[in-house]
């Protein structure tokens, strides 16, 4: 009886609370984005201006170009390197846990600044420095993605089935892990690409534009269409990460009755 | 991949059971994380004429606006990550004790985007919604209260404080919830059936339980709250001195400074920070273990 008194003031209370301080400033800024000229009525104006923008798809291009290229790179570093982290390489687990737990407790301003002084000439002139900097950052994350995923498959059996009927380890791995652990990887890809394409801090220090620092630049000249953007950025991030999360919670039951 | 396919033929074992494999994770990391972190520890150490210096720590150790930055900074990590813990926590509850399937994926999700939009879209979403002209401002004067009316602005120590809370809090659901989520139901009924109340369950079992992994919890938001630069470089453009901030300063060349290498020291000295706070996530994550496999 205790527990059911408990239960509806508790919901109450948080989902009230909630709605305060997460879903009120974002309903604020929404209705803010499509105030008309001058502040007044309502309007599509803002967005318009954003899509017209100087260096809008400009910047959203290469931001995604570096997103993807991040996504992509962290993969291959890290399935392999987690497939045999899993199998095979116990007594090196607690060196690269270090690592990969390393990027969070580095403050990112310095590792900006470190990197200033560290990155040879070729690499500071090309935005492509920027990839490699993603894909540390994002390095806790798909770790952690990698990992949990790896550890619900039974690895040792599938690998030695594959190895048993005489694919390549290549072979195996392409063929038959990443089928196997495709939750964790499209986990670590997402996470790649979400922190990428939002990343602001190495971006703006080490003196490079994508969209975030466009948008701050852009901000100075439009108010209102810098929040255009910036609600245009959350609710396209919770969404996409809404269908990902209700998409691979179907996979996942699917692979339980697959095997 | 280039190595694994080199150790193919071995059949019998697999791609050896050495170094090798892990070699491109390891020069990576050394290259990219662990070289820029030592140059700029080297280069904090060396003065303007290129010398072995401490030199440019000086200004951080003794009072002035350097060694204010870092308790600014400090001081806004603690109340954001009280703030997100205690609050965080709660949520984290109500959500595994009542929320279920479709409902609490998409809970996931939306807490995960809130958690890392400590970015520049969260700074311009809070002044449409806090700022002089924004929508929650202006609804609340015409409903009389004016919050602009003592000192408040959304570009102040107490706006940034609410802009942190605002990914401080889901990120602490994202870090808590597997916890309250461990907790043993058997654990409750075996409380009850000894007679204890709720009260009693949660004083005696619960908490005790969950707290190693909320101090946890707490120094990784504090870590966090600490490194964020991002929303407070949109948000208040250099109106509240945070370290991060300044640094950005010095590096883009807008402070003239007449030690060159001062923003190394900053970065080292927010390194030093940070790694303390870790140092205290690390351990309680190990009790938090040690809890779990007894």
């Amino acid at each position: 009886m205790k527990k059911l008194a408990l239960k509806w003031p508790l919901i109450i209370i948080a989902s009230s609370f909630a709605f305060l301080t997460f879903v009120v400033p974002l309903y604020g800024a929404a209705l803010y984005s499509f105030r008309g000229e001058g502040g007044k009525g309502h309007s599509w104006v803002n967005y318009q201006w954003l899509i017209h923008a100087d260096g809008f798809y400009l910047n959203l291009f290469t931001s995604l170009k570096l997103a993807v290229l991040a996504g992509v790179l962290n993969l291959l570093l890290m399935v392999p390197t987690m497939v045999y982290l899993n199998l095979k390489g116990q007594k090196f687990k607690s060196l690269i846990d270090f690592l990969c737990i390393l990027p969070l407790i580095i403050p990112v301003v310095s590792l900006a600044i470190g990197a200033q002084v560290a990155m040879p000439e070729i690499l500071q002139n090309s935005e492509y420095e920027l990839v490699f900097f993603f894909v540390i950052i994002a390095l806790p994350y798909t770790y952690r993605a990698l990992d949990t995923s790896l550890q619900t498959v039974a690895l040792k059996t599938l690998v030695e089935a594959s190895r048993s009927l005489g694919a390549t380890w290549t072979r195996t791995i392409i063929r038959v892990i990443v089928p196997a652990i495709r939750g964790g990887i499209t986990g670590a890809l997402f996470l790649t690409f979400a922190l990428s394409i939002g990343e602001y801090t190495i971006t703006s220090l080490l003196h490079w534009e994508t969209f975030p620092t466009w948008t701050v630049v852009a901000a100075q000249q439009n108010i209102l269409g810098a929040i255009a953007i910036s609600v245009f950025s959350f609710v396209g991030a919770i969404a996409l990460l809404s269908i990902i999360a209700l998409f691979s919670k179907k996979g996942a039951r699917q692979v339980e009755v697959d095997e | 991949m280039g190595v694994v396919k080199a150790h193919s033929r071995v059949r019998s074992s697999g791609p050896g059971t050495g170094v090798l494999p892990l070699l491109p994770f390891f020069i990576f990391t050394s290259f990219f994380l662990l070289w820029p972190i030592v140059a700029v520890t080297l280069r904090s150490l060396h003065g303007n004429e290129n010398e072995w210096t401490l030199a440019n720590y000086r200004p951080i150790l003794k009072s002035g606006p350097y060694f204010h930055a870092f308790v600014v900074s400090i001081k806004l990590s603690l109340v954001t990550s009280i703030i997100g813990s205690i609050l965080g926590a709660f949520f984290a509850y109500v959500i595994v004790k009542y929320a279920r399937g479709k409902f609490e994926a998409v809970i996931d999700s939306v807490s995960a985007v809130f958690a890392n939009s400590g970015g520049v879209p969260l700074a311009f979403m809070f002044v449409a919604a806090f700022g002089v002209e924004g929508i929650v401002t202006t609804t609340l004067k015409s409903l009389g209260w004016d919050i602009y009316a003592d000192h408040f602005t959304i570009f102040s120590f107490t706006g940034v404080v609410m802009v942190y809370s605002f990914f401080q809090i889901p990120l602490m659901v994202l870090v808590f919830k597997p916890a309250i989520a461990g907790l043993r139901r058997e654990w409750e009924e075996a409380s009850t059936s000894l007679g204890a109340s709720s009260l009693t369950y949660w004083r005696r079992v619960g908490i005790p339980i969950l707290f190693p992994s909320f101090i946890g919890a707490f120094f990784l938001l504090f870590a966090g709250g600490f490194s964020a630069y991002a929303t407070a470089r949109a948000l208040t453009v250099g109106t509240v001195p945070l370290v991060p901030i300044i640094i950005g300063t010095l590096v883009d060349g807008n402070v003239i400074s007449d030690q060159a290498n001062l923003g190394d020291a900053l970065a080292v000295g927010m390194i030093v920070v940070a790694t303390i706070a870790m140092a205290g996530y690390i351990w309680a994550q190990r009790k938090t273990a040690k809890w779990r496999s007894s």
